[in-house]
């Protein structure tokens, strides 16, 4: 499958599934939140389909679009919002990577959506809380929040690993050409 | 949504997170460990400063009446207080750095000194 396709293709998918994932990272930046660093990550779901049906480089591609162009036009472009939100997709590429190439190497341990939502979701919380630590509030109470941070990234990334389950099993089954809405 | 089925892999992220959590949990949540002295304050001046290894019973005089203070292996409470509400006896033992316990309406309180003291400030 994603043997075959040519770069050009590939670049049209990229850009779809990104502008897919900023209107989703946009429609999200609206929901009132109850902590901060705590957000349902929907858009990540993208991310993991894309990492799911077109590999892991791809996945990059538009997890790093969707923070860049969604800062730029929600207008928090290298605002501390930005930096946190970078950090995170930052941790959780470079995780998931790790994983892809695990479930390469040993397909009898080949990790799926549920897997990856989860570890996903750990990491892009890390490393939105180091950054926070580290540049924003270098304080050792902040330190407390970390692992009660940490079980609500591990709930919303089950969440989203079953959602991208359910999106794969619905994309695997749709005409080819497309679905007509 | 369809019954959920893990893979050999997503079952060992799974199990991996769930270490980690529980890693995390105890290395953030733990406690300072025992504070080894406390200040007891009358009116918001340090009236005595204990050792809690040295068990003594302490009556402290504030504006109400006669407070009492037990030190016990490490530990302290209010025995007694002539507070209406007794919100500082029912406080407990505190052996915890930071721990506090405060009757305001005799004006004393006491607190486990730390050198890293869990909370910075406590409103009431």
């Amino acid at each position: 499958m994603s043997r075959t396709i040519q770069t050009a293709r590939d670049d049209y998918l990229i850009a779809g599934f990104a502008a897919l994932a900023i209107t989703i990272h946009i429609a999200e930046s609206a929901l009132p939140s109850p902590l901060p660093g705590i957000k349902p990550g929907l858009a990540n779901v993208v991310t993991l389909v894309v990492l799911c049906r077109y590999g892991w480089q791809m996945a990059a591609w538009v997890s790093l679009l969707r923070v860049l162009v969604g800062s730029v036009l929600i207008g928090t472009f290298l605002l501390p919002t930005f930096f946190l939100s970078a950090a995170g997709a930052l941790a959780s590429i470079v995780v998931l990577g790790l994983l892809f190439a695990v479930s390469r190497a040993l397909p009898g341990w080949a990790v799926g959506p549920s897997g990856y939502g989860v570890a996903a979701a750990l990491a892009h919380m890390s490393g939105q809380f180091w950054v926070a630590y580290t540049v924003f509030i270098p304080h050792s109470g902040l330190l407390t929040l970390y692992p009660l941070l940490m079980t609500l990234a591990a709930v919303l990334g089950i969440v989203s690993g079953l959602l991208t389950r359910t999106v794969l099993t619905r994309l695997n089954n749709a005409p080819p050409g497309g679905n007509p809405v | 949504m369809s019954r959920v089925k893990l893979s050999r892999g997503d079952a060992v992220v799974w199990l991996l997170a769930a270490i980690l959590l529980v890693g995390l949990y105890m290395v953030f949540w733990q406690a300072d460990g025992h504070g080894a002295e406390a200040v007891v304050l009358v009116n918001g001046k340090r009236w005595a400063r204990l050792d809690l290894f040295q068990n003594q019973d302490l009556d402290v005089p504030g504006p109400l009446g006669h407070s009492y203070i037990q030190v016990r292996d490490g530990q302290v409470r209010f025995v007694d207080s002539p507070c209406p509400n007794k919100l500082c006896v029912h406080t407990g033992w505190l052996n915890q750095g930071g721990e506090v316990a405060i009757c305001l309406p005799n004006k004393v309180s006491l607190q486990i000194l730390a050198s890293d003291p869990r909370f910075d400030t406590i409103n009431f």
